[in-house]
């Protein structure tokens, strides 16, 4: 049966993805759920909960943040989106990814349209992210019984419809997009960028009254419409319809446009848009000089530019974004602290997700726990390249020259290292210089701990999909980082809340991390994670010295 | 002449799938050596064990005295190398990837490489996801050759070259070789392998089959008759005749084609008792040989070399 038509064939290249997001992303929902029925368990906690929330409106708008439903809602507000990643992939590999592997010339060569290959590759995509959908129902609604949240399986389902349209229009998105690239890592990079921007375009009307026209033009803002859980709220048709539409749209005009171009060519892109053409003189047949041609170092390096361009200004606009946030609720945070208990307040805010002292440094460090996050997604994209130079093959020749593999490994390892420093940097920078601009109050020494400290976790992941990928094929390597990623993250989130052994939080590394904007740098836990990371890469180097290269 | 490559009893199986089994051979330094057999045979994991991008379960592999796995990267100064999938970096340009590479190997004389470039009319200002097949080809033997490496090792290196620059490389290859280079060859092309090999070796199914001179494997011991008689003639009074191996009747049975391996003397005797319309005596080809050894019942495939 699944190997009868493209759209089966298709979807069952999904089926692990399907049961990997579909319940990772349940078990997203279910944690704050869990963790908000000791939260709002009182009166007092209820009420002083509904006046914090407002200060992290950039995460998603508090609707009924006193019941169970609302604060997971809340909670999860823009992490959810993490989701959107699977359908950016999916899309840009979709055409893109069979064109560069050649496979769609022989698909192609078969008795059936272009439109038709295309609309069932894209139908297959949208039925896996439904079928995500429908599991992250399934998974909410049954894991949320004995808490009784007060929404029905009607209400989880939906809300597992939402999430699955918003994902299609970012798949349908990356789609497009990669009929005007030349390859798929380029395509899903574009819409990775724009997937961040967007995120934060529809922040922007809860931060900046009447800026609301503004964020209508994110697909966020349509997908936020609707909150199904929270009972009292509902589902807004409407905006699942406009991201139905959506979704649509891009699709349909990615399938136009490539029954209209050339099989392994791109679309070009009108001439206002085109980077302009360098002539290509004699001399550069034979380039002389050229930097990143030196060795494997620079050759990584050079590499690794564009994705590290790109984010980086993703991630220090973040903390960049995340100070300009923290500046517009400090006011009203002043407020609550004056009007409510003080130790009460600690408390709240630290099961918000910070730590205990200065208001400011409380804030941010709520929202820079999203920085490591970004840094590790990063490491991730590039363990990827890694183990996928070395199952394409593009390994072999560099192999060939007398450059020993550890050199190599070393060489390439070193070029992502000095990208998250950069990144780790530039994030100081960027978040230093906004804060003085807007006059953000921050301790300087934790800001740095802060923005630099991510570096070692970056490093750590980079250093652990590496040591994996001396067993395990490219797509398993990337899958297993990320999926220890999420693990990480949900140790790290759900374990204090469900007063978890001090043991078990270890096991991750945003337990190193910890809050240094409030408490400056932990130099043994920075420590322990550059010697994990040390450790496994040398681990990786070994294998490496001595594995067979695939091909 | 002294060997630059030897080959003892190696051996390398993926998983419980085979490799190859107990392989050896040895090259002799200036020598054009052949690798042939069919598609998933052993060449390229042979090639990929000498590269010590795969490491052997067993045996040995020397390159110039020095252990391929242990010494590999004083053998990769030593040696240019070509892979049967050429795979690099899509964004770069030929002219870049030559150059990068050429780094890598401690630089190369541009001279030269230029040089190489043109005689295979390889365009290098264009990316490599742009190049075609034959293209991409024809930058890997260019990486292959540029420093002037002692011992060429290419893995089918003709795939995808038009007749002209497979002449051309053919020429080089003669080049390399005149200069005191050796260079070893996998292919399953059998012509460009008489043509340019001076010994082969003949892989099946992981295992070497026969290796050899190039005259020494064509066997002129054993070579193929057909005659053409007027009338039908028995098989049989042939069959017990001195230096016939086996007889086979065509055209209906007024042709036999007898394979020989011995003096013809008794047979044209035989065939004088009749009325021959035409007699034909057969060489066999390399391509026959690979047959030979690639026919399920091990017998000579016969129809390529038919003459009537």
């Amino acid at each position: 049966m699944w190997f009868r038509s493209i759209f089966f064939r298709t979807l069952r290249s999904y089926r692990i993805a399907i049961l990997g997001w579909g319940v990772g992303m349940g078990l997203v929902v279910l944690q704050p759920l869990a963790a908000a029925t000791t939260l709002v368990g009182t009166a007092a906690g209820r009420a002083a909960l509904t006046e914090l929330v407002g200060a992290f409106s950039w995460n998603a708008a508090p609707i009924a943040v006193d019941t169970a439903a609302g604060y997971a809602t809340w909670k999860i507000g823009v992490f959810i989106l993490m989701m959107a990643i699977w359908p950016l992939l999916a899309g840009s590999r979709m055409l893109r990814g069979e064109e560069e592997r050649g496979s769609l010339d022989v698909l192609l060569s078969t008795p059936r349209r272009r439109v038709r290959v295309a609309v069932e590759k894209l139908v297959a995509m949208g039925t896996a992210l439904l079928a995500m959908g429908l599991l992250i129902g399934l998974v909410i609604f049954v894991g949320s019984r004995p808490f009784n949240p007060g929404f029905g399986l009607g209400d989880a389902l939906l809300f597992g419809l939402d999430l699955a349209l918003v994902c299609a229009v970012f798949g349908a998105l990356a789609l497009l997009i990669s009929q005007f690239t030349l390859d798929r890592r380029r395509a899903a990079g574009w819409t990775g960028g724009l997937l961040l921007v967007l995120i934060v375009v529809d922040s922007v009307h809860r931060l900046f009254p009447g800026t609301e026209w503004f964020s209508r033009i994110s697909p966020v803002y349509y997908y936020n419409l609707s909150k199904p859980l929270v009972t009292s709220y509902g589902s807004n048709p409407g905006g699942m319809l406009v991201l139905l539409a959506l979704s649509l749209v891009l699709g349909g005009t990615a399938i136009w446009l490539f029954a209209r171009r050339d099989v392994g060519g791109a679309v070009p892109l009108p001439a206002w848009l085109r980077l302009p053409r360098r002539a290509a003189p004699q001399r550069e047949s034979l380039p002389e000089g050229d930097w990143s041609l030196r060795g494997v170092y620079a050759r990584g390096l050079a590499t690794i530019a564009v994705p590290t361009f790109w984010w980086t200004v993703g991630i220090a606009g973040t903390a960049a974004f995340m100070v300009i946030a923290v500046k517009q609720v400090e006011h009203t945070l002043s407020g609550i602290y004056s009007a409510t208990s003080a130790s009460f307040i600690k408390t709240l805010v630290e099961k918000v997700g910070g730590g205990d002292i200065q208001t400011n440094a409380t804030l941010l460090s709520a929202m820079f726990l999203l920085l490591p996050v970004l840094l590790m997604a990063f490491a991730v994209t590039q363990v990827s390249g890694w183990s996928g130079d070395e199952e394409e093959g593009r390994l072999e020749l560099v192999l060939s020259t007398p450059q020993s593999r550890l050199r190599v490994l070393l060489g390439r390892f070193g070029a992502l290292a000095t990208a998250t420093v950069a990144i780790g940097v530039l994030t100081l920078v960027a978040s230093a210089t906004t804060a003085a601009a807007v006059g953000l109050k921050l301790d300087g020494r934790n800001l740095a701990a802060a923005t630099l400290g991510i570096i070692p976790m970056g490093l750590l992941i980079a250093a652990i999909g590496y040591l994996a990928s001396g067993w395990l094929r490219a797509a398993v390597d990337t899958g297993l980082v990320s999926f220890l990623l999420a693990i990480w993250f949900l140790v790290s989130f759900v374990g204090p809340e469900l007063q978890w052994p001090d043991a078990a939080l270890r096991l991750s590394a945003f337990y190193y991390y910890g809050t240094p904007l409030l408490n400056g740098l932990q130099l043994t836990s920075v420590l322990v994670l550059l010697a994990v990371g040390a450790l496994a890469l040398a681990a990786g180097s070994w294998r490496f010295t001595r594995k067979d290269i695939a091909r | 002449m002294t060997a630059i490559m030897e080959v003892q009893r190696l051996t390398k199986s993926y998983g419980g799938a085979r490799g190859i089994i107990d392989v050896s051979f040895e090259v002799g330094e200036g020598e054009v050596f052949g690798f042939l057999g069919p598609n998933g045979a052993g060449k390229t994991t042979t090639i990929r064990l000498l590269m010590a991008l795969l490491r052997a379960d067993s045996g040995v592999a020397r390159i110039a005295g020095l252990d391929c796995w242990r010494e590999s990267l004083a053998i990769k100064r030593l040696v240019g190398y070509a892979p049967g999938e050429p795979a690099l970096d899509p964004e770069l340009t030929g002219g870049q990837i030559l150059e990068y590479l050429g780094h890598l190997r401690g630089g190369v004389d541009q001279a030269y490489l230029r040089q190489l470039i043109e005689r295979l009319d390889l365009d290098p200002t264009r990316k490599f996801r742009q190049y075609s097949s034959g293209n991409k080809r024809k930058v890997v033997l260019v990486q292959a050759l540029m420093h002037r490496p002692r011992l060429v090792i290419l893995d089918e290196p003709t795939n995808g070259l038009d007749p002209l620059n497979q002449q051309e490389f053919g020429r080089m290859v003669d080049e390399v070789r005149r200069d005191g280079g050796t260079v070893f060859l996998s292919s399953h092309v059998l012509t460009e392998v008489e043509q340019w090999c001076t010994r082969v070796a003949i892989i099946r199914e992981g295992r070497i089959v026969r290796a050899g001179g190039v005259s020494e494997v064509k066997d002129i011991k054993r070579y193929e008759v057909t005659i053409l008689f007027a009338g039908a003639v028995p098989a049989e009074a042939f069959e017990r005749l001195d230096g016939v191996a086996s007889v086979e009747t065509t055209a209906g049975g007024l042709g036999l084609r007898l394979e020989m391996q011995g003096p013809a003397d008794a047979v044209i005797k035989a065939a004088a008792q009749h009325r021959v319309v035409s007699l034909s005596s057969h060489e066999p080809s390399l391509e026959d040989i690979f047959l030979r050894y690639y026919e399920a019942d091990g017998r000579a495939a016969r129809k390529a070399t038919s003459v009537v």
